[in-house]
């Protein structure tokens, strides 16, 4: 594909497309529920795919403007290059007499490029062996029928035929390339099209040459080659459509599942958060500070005598909020208020003091004053001990 | 070098005889009957774009010839034009053509060669802005 970078306005032309998509996906995420933000996405892009598959289809169906190219000639200007392209017709007796023919004229050097033809299957199973050994063994009995070892080389390529014949332009840069096929594609051989494709890349004379067994060459005129460009065409934007229908297929499943699936997040937030809501409206209320103080010998006992004791020794506070306590305590010694199961340990210093009772989890905990005081009283609840209660 | 030239056979003889001569070619016939050539249209050509040097025929389809190459006029003012254009052209096409290079149509391969090896030259002498 074409890099959209490849000028500077066609850069520019990029950025601002690029932008002028962004926009309304920006905007639907900045203002709209995130389903419609994906939904806009989605539009864009189908947008996009759409014009790149139309683009494709045009190219695929032989519209676009065909422009050749080729390298510098290599060597010296008498010299002349022949890349001889071939596979299952390699075997033929006339091809390779034909190669013997061009070999013997004096300054041509022949290059025959063995497409192997390893199809996507062949990659994914793992056969690409079996088919490099086939295309290895077809040219060197090639090579060894037809000699002249100094101007015939051959070479094997596991990429597609034309890219192979792309990078030999790179390397050999042939003054004329011989793509030899059947008359129609058999399972091992080159495509008959490829001769059409080569010479609409190339500009270099381009030699069809159809080989079937025992025949002698021959050439397919312009109503064969138009009818193979035709059917390759057909055929390559058939199987293109194919491919980005199952492609679309795919993406709209994952966005109609992204959408889903975040419909269904928020739906779920949502419910939590009202839930959250409701629970935290049933609780009982909690005062923000809590005045309490610890006077020794402040309560009576039900044996009759005055025992120290917290002024308040009951808590009421919310899970994971913390409850400020401001203590006066009238002692010359400190006290506490400790629950184990809570983690709570609040030391309370002679004086006034603000504290702070933070308690994560629900439930009810049995706290403690644990500095030696009056003994009996930091045994009994609603003296030196009570209960926090965790809503 | 871009060769533009709308009978194939002789496009492709002149990048023949550019290539044995050192130079890598691009051949484009130029717009097709009804089509519209990509230089003239927003995206662009690349060959057109990555040509030192660009060989333009006039010979044949002269209205399309024309538009090409007041294209390559204005998006490429710098880049050096070889032109094949025959004796009979309007004041309009001969004051496009001015300052190009012309050739008197039609011209051999080689005649284009020597005139791109000549272009090169004066080129390679004006330093690398020249080109």
């Amino acid at each position: 594909m074409r890099s959209p970078f490849h000028s500077e306005p066609e850069a520019f032309r990029f950025v601002l497309l690029l932008t002028l998509a962004l926009i309304p996906v920006v905007l639907a995420a900045a203002l709209g529920p995130t389903w419609l933000a994906l939904a806009v996405l989605a539009v864009v892009l189908g947008a996009l795919a759409l014009r790149v598959a139309q683009l494709r289809m045009r190219k695929l169906r032989g519209l676009e403007l065909p422009v050749k190219m080729a390298p510098p000639h290599m060597g010296s200007a008498a010299e002349r290059r022949v890349l001889v392209v071939a596979n299952d017709t390699l075997s033929e007796e006339a091809l390779l007499t034909e190669v013997e023919r061009l070999a013997s004229v004096p300054r041509t050097h022949v290059l025959l490029l063995v497409p192997a033809l390893i199809s996507p299957g062949a990659r994914l199973t793992g056969a690409v062996d079996s088919l490099l050994d086939q295309a290895r063994l077809r040219l060197r009995t090639a090579l060894d029928r037809v000699g002249h070892d100094l101007v015939v080389a051959g070479e094997i390529s596991e990429a597609d035929p034309l890219e192979a014949i792309e990078d030999t332009f790179a390397t050999f840069a042939p003054d004329e390339v011989i793509v030899s096929t059947r008359w129609e594609r058999a399972a091992s051989g080159l495509e008959p099209r490829l001769a059409g494709l080569v010479r609409e890349r190339f500009a270099v004379p381009v030699r069809h040459l159809v080989f079937e067994p025992g025949a002698a060459a021959q050439e397919p005129d312009k109503d064969i080659e138009a009818r193979y460009r035709h059917e390759f065409g057909e055929a390559a934007a058939r199987r293109f459509g194919l491919k980005a229908l199952a492609g679309v297929g795919i993406l709209a499943a994952v966005l109609m599942s992204m959408v889903a699936l975040v419909q269904s997040s928020e739906r779920e937030e949502a419910r939590a958060a009202s839930q959250a809501a409701a629970e935290q409206a049933a609780l009982p209320p909690v005062a923000t500070v809590v005045h309490l103080s610890v006077i020794p010998e402040y309560k009576r006992g039900p044996e009759g005598e005055k025992h120290d004791a917290f002024t308040t020794t009951e808590f009421a506070v919310r899970a994971g909020q913390p409850q400020e306590l401001r203590i006066d305590n009238t002692d010359s010694v400190p006290h506490s208020i400790t629950a184990p199961a809570a983690g709570v340990n609040i030391v309370v210093m002679p004086g006034t003091h603000t504290y702070t009772l933070l308690v994560k989890q629900p439930g009810t905990f049995l706290w403690f004053c644990t500095f030696i005081c009056d003994e009996w009283a930091m045994q009994h609840p609603g003296y030196m001990s009570g209960y926090i209660t965790v809503s | 070098m871009l060769v533009e030239h709308p009978d194939e056979a002789a496009g492709l003889a002149i990048a023949s005889a550019l290539r044995f001569a050192g130079y890598a070619v691009a051949v484009c016939p130029g717009p097709p009957g009804r089509g519209q050539c990509p230089l003239i249209g927003p995206e662009g050509c690349a060959p057109a774009h990555d040509a030192d040097l660009v060989v333009c025929s006039l010979g044949y389809e002269r209205e399309a010839a024309r538009e090409v190459l007041r294209e390559l006029r204005t998006r490429y003012p710098h880049m050096p034009l070889l032109v094949e254009a025959p004796s009979d052209i309007d004041a309009d096409l001969r004051e496009l053509l001015d300052g190009c290079h012309q050739l008197p149509a039609p011209a051999t391969p080689e005649q284009i060669v020597a005139a791109v090896q000549s272009l090169s030259g004066q080129a390679a002498e004006e330093g690398p802005s020249g080109a």
